[in-house]
C-alpha cells in the first residue's frame, strides 16, 4: 500500500463571510503527481497556501512528510518547494541570482545555492541566460525560472500552481518533460491547472474542487468513466458537467 | 538572523544597481546643500543695490547723494531711467526706487525745503527698507551739512569774509568731520554669533532620513505585487526575519543618504570634527532605525503601494510641522507638548546638541533611548500587524 506523503484533514478557511475552504480533505501520496482542478474562486490557491504554511486554517490540520503545519511549520517548510501562478521573481536580478537568493533563504550556503541554481538553470535549458536580467527575458523563460527556483533545495513535495499559464508550446513542453522527469525521480507533485490536457497527461489522481469544496476525487480515467466511455470522453466533459457552464468570476 | 542579513543586502544590492534611485539618492543631498550653500555659505553681511533715478542730473546735491551712497562698502547704485525704473517696478524685478526730482539742487541751493521719493512695492522687501534707510541717513547728513553751512554763512555776514571761503572752509570741516567723526562706533566681538547651518542642518537630515519611512513603507506592498512575498514565506525565512531584513535595508539606505548629506557639510562648511561627524552619525542611525520601524508599521497594514506612498509622505510631514524643525515652539505651548510625540523633535535636538553644542553622546542618552524604544517598538507591531495573504490570519 502507498504511503501518504500529504494528508489534509477537513480545511476550513473563511475571510470574514466569505468560506474560501470548506471542509477539504485529501491525501497524497509519496511520488504521486496529484492534480488539484476546478473554476476560478473554487479555493484551489487558498488551499495551496495552507498546505504551503503561507496561511493558517480556521480548522483542520494537514500533516507532510510526518510533521504538522501547525507545530513544525518550519520542517514543513524544509520538505516543500513552491512554484507560484505569479511570477515571483525579482525583475532586477539575473536568474542565477534569483535562484541563488531563493536558495539561501531555504538555507543553502553560498556554494551549495551556486551549485543548484545552475544544474536546474541547466535541466530547464537557460544555462546560457544565467546571467541574463529576468527583466529581458520572454514569458516562457520567466515561467521555467519560476519553475527552476521551486526545485531548489531539492524539495520532496513540489506544489506546482499553474506553472504554464500564457506561455509558447515549446517553453509548455519543456516543464511538462521536467515534471515527468521530476515524477520518475519520485517527487510528490500537487499540480493546479486550468487546462484538463495537462491534468490527464501528467495527474494519477484528480481532485475538482468547486465553492471551497472536492466535489470529486479519482484517477482521470475513473472520473472520465463517471460519464461515458473514458476512450471518448475528455476530462474536460467531467469538468464541465461537475462544476457547470455558467461563466464565474 | 542570516537569512535577514541576505535580504538586507539583496535589497541595498538593488538599491545600488539602480542607476535612476543612485542618482535621486545622491544628486538630492547635493542639491539640498547646494541651496544650503547659496543661503548661508557666502557672505552673511548685508549686500543691496539701490536703484536710483537722478531727475537732477547736474545737480550739486543730487551729485553728492550719489556719490555718498556709492562709497558705502555694501550698497551698490544703479542709475536707472524714469522708464526703466517704471517697468522693473511694474515686473517686481524691483522693490524699491529712489527717485531724485528735477529741481533737488536748486531748491536746497535756494534755502528751500524739497523731497526724494521712494517708490516702492508693498513695504519694498527687506532689503528695500534697508537701503531706504541707508538713502535716508544720507540725505538727513546733507541736510545737516546745508544748514551747518547756512548758520555759518550767516553768522560771518558783517565779518567780511569771502562766501566761496567760507564755503571751502566748512566743506572741509564737514569732511574731516566725515572721516573722523567726533562720536565714533566701536565694535566688540564677544563670540561667534549664530551660524544658520547649525540651525538649519539638523532639521534637513531628520527630513532627509525622514524618506527611510517612505522606502521602507512600500518594503512589503512591493514584494506582495511581485508575488515574492508568499514565495519568501514557504521558505525557511521567518516573517520576523523578513521584517529584520526589510528594515536593516531601509537603515542601511537612510544612513548612506544622511552619510552623503554629512559628509557634504563637513567639506563645504567644515563643521565637523572628525569626532562629532561620528556622533552626528551614530544620531542618524538611531533615527533611521525609529524611522525605518515606523515605515515597517505602514508597510504592514497598508495594500497598495500608493497607499504606502501617501500615508508616509502624511506622516512625515506631520512629524516634521509637530517637530518644529523649521521653526521654533514656545516651551509654554501645547504645540511643545505634541512636539514630543514626533521623533524628529528628539532627533533634532540630538543633532543640535552634537553639531551646534559639540555635546558628547551621554548628553543625548535620553533622546537616542526614546528613538531606540520607538525602533524596537515599531518592528515588534509591524510584525504583529503584518498578515502574509490581505484579509488572512
Amino acid at each position: 500500500m502507498a504511503e501518504a506523503f500529504l494528508i489534509a484533514k477537513d480545511l476550513h478557511k473563511s475571510f470574514n463571510a466569505y468560506k474560501a475552504v470548506n471542509g477539504v480533505s485529501f491525501t497524497i501520496n509519496t511520488g504521486e503527481v496529484f492534480g488539484l482542478l476546478g473554476p476560478n474562486g473554487a479555493g484551489k490557491t487558498t488551499t495551496i497556501r495552507i498546505l504551503s504554511t503561507v496561511l493558517k486554517p480556521d480548522h483542520g490540520d494537514v500533516t507532510i512528510g510526518g510533521y504538522s503545519i501547525h507545530d513544525s511549520a518550519g520542517k514543513v517548510r524544509s520538505l516543500i518547494g513552491v512554484c507560484p501562478q505569479e511570477l515571483a521573481l525579482y525583475q532586477d536580478l539575473s536568474a542565477l541570482d534569483n535562484m541563488v537568493f531563493f536558495g539561501r533563504m531555504i538555507g543553502l550556503n553560498g556554494r551549495e545555492a551556486h551549485a543548484q541554481a545552475m544544474a536546474n538553470l541547466e535541466l530547464m535549458g537557460l544555462e546560457e541566460r544565467a546571467r541574463g536580467k529576468v527583466v529581458n527575458f520572454s514569458g516562457g523563460m520567466k515561467r521555467r525560472v519560476n519553475l527552476a527556483i521551486a526545485l531548489m533545495g531539492g524539495p520532496e513535495l513540489l506544489f506546482l500552481d499553474e506553472p504554464t499559464v500564457g506561455i509558447d508550446p515549446q517553453s509548455r513542453n519543456n516543464i511538462y518533460e521536467t515534471i515527468e522527469g521530476l515524477r520518475n525521480g519520485g517527487m510528490t507533485i500537487l499540480y493546479t491547472t486550468h487546462y484538463m490536457e495537462e491534468a490527464n497527461r501528467l495527474c494519477e489522481r484528480v481532485a475538482i474542487m468547486d465553492g471551497g469544496q472536492i466535489i470529486a476525487m479519482d484517477t482521470p480515467r475513473q472520473l472520465k468513466s463517471r460519464i461515458g466511455p473514458p476512450e471518448q470522453v475528455t476530462l474536460e466533459d467531467v469538468f464541465l458537467k461537475l462544476t457547470g457552464r455558467t461563466l464565474r468570476d | 538572523m542570516i537569512r535577514a542579513i541576505i535580504v538586507a543586502i539583496r535589497e541595498v544590492r538593488a538599491y545600488l544597481q539602480d542607476r535612476a534611485e543612485l542618482s535621486f539618492s545622491l544628486l538630492l543631498p547635493i542639491a539640498i546643500f547646494a541651496l544650503m550653500y547659496g543661503a548661508f555659505g557666502g557672505e552673511t553681511l548685508f549686500n543691496g543695490t539701490a536703484y536710483v533715478v537722478n531727475e537732477d542730473q547736474r545737480g550739486l546735491y543730487s551729485i553728492s547723494l550719489i556719490n555718498r551712497l556709492d562709497e558705502m562698502d555694501n550698497l551698490e547704485v544703479k542709475l536707472l531711467s524714469q522708464s526703466e525704473a517704471d517697468t522693473k517696478l511694474k515686473r517686481s524685478d524691483v522693490l524699491l526706487v529712489v527717485y531724485i526730482p528735477e529741481n533737488f539742487s536748486a531748491q536746497l541751493s535756494s534755502g528751500k525745503e524739497t523731497q526724494i521719493i521712494f517708490r516702492q512695492r508693498g513695504n519694498g522687501g527687506q532689503e528695500g527698507q534697508i537701503v531706504a534707510s541707508l538713502v535716508q541717513g544720507a540725505a538727513e547728513k546733507i541736510s545737516q551739512e546745508i544748514q551747518v553751512e547756512r548758520q555759518v554763512q550767516r553768522a560771518l555776514l558783517d565779518k567780511y569774509i569771502d562766501r566761496d571761503h567760507i564755503q571751502t572752509t566748512v566743506q572741509k570741516m564737514l569732511d574731516r568731520e566725515r572721516v573722523f567723526p567726533i562720536i565714533g562706533v566701536n565694535e566688540e566681538t564677544i563670540g561667534t554669533g549664530i551660524n544658520p547651518v547649525h540651525e538649519f542642518l539638523p532639521g534637513i537630515v531628520t527630513m532627509f532620513v525622514l524618506f527611510a519611512i517612505t522606502l521602507s513603507a512600500r518594503a512589503i506592498v512591493e514584494e506582495r505585487k511581485k508575488g515574492t512575498l508568499e514565495r519568501l514565506l514557504t521558505t525557511r525565512l521567518g516573517a520576523s526575519e523578513l521584517f529584520m531584513g526589510k528594515f536593516l535595508s531601509s537603515v542601511s539606505r537612510g544612513l548612506l543618504q544622511t552619510f552623503i548629506l554629512l559628509a557634504l557639510a563637513y567639506i563645504v562648511f567644515q563643521i565637523f570634527t572628525p569626532v562629532t561627524f561620528i556622533k552626528a552619525l551614530i544620531v542618524a542611525l538611531f533615527f533611521a532605525a525609529a524611522g525605518s520601524s515606523i515605515g515597517l508599521i505602514i508597510a504592514s497594514i497598508v495594500r497598495s503601494e500608493d497607499a504606502a506612498s501617501w500615508v508616509a509622505t502624511f506622516f512625515t510631514m506631520t512629524m516634521v510641522m509637530i517637530s518644529g524643525t523649521f521653526f521654533p515652539i514656545p516651551e509654554d505651548s501645547a504645540l511643545y507638548t505634541l512636539s514630543q510625540l514626533s521623533i524628529n523633535t528628539h532627533a533634532n535636538t540630538a543633532f543640535y546638541t552634537i553639531i551646534a553644542e559639540g555635546g558628547t553622546l551621554s548628553s543625548v542618552a535620553p533622546q537616542l533611548v526614546i528613538l531606540a524604544i520607538v525602533a524596537v517598538f515599531g518592528l515588534c507591531l509591524s510584525r504583529i500587524l503584518f498578515r502574509a495573504v490581505l484579509g488572512g490570519k
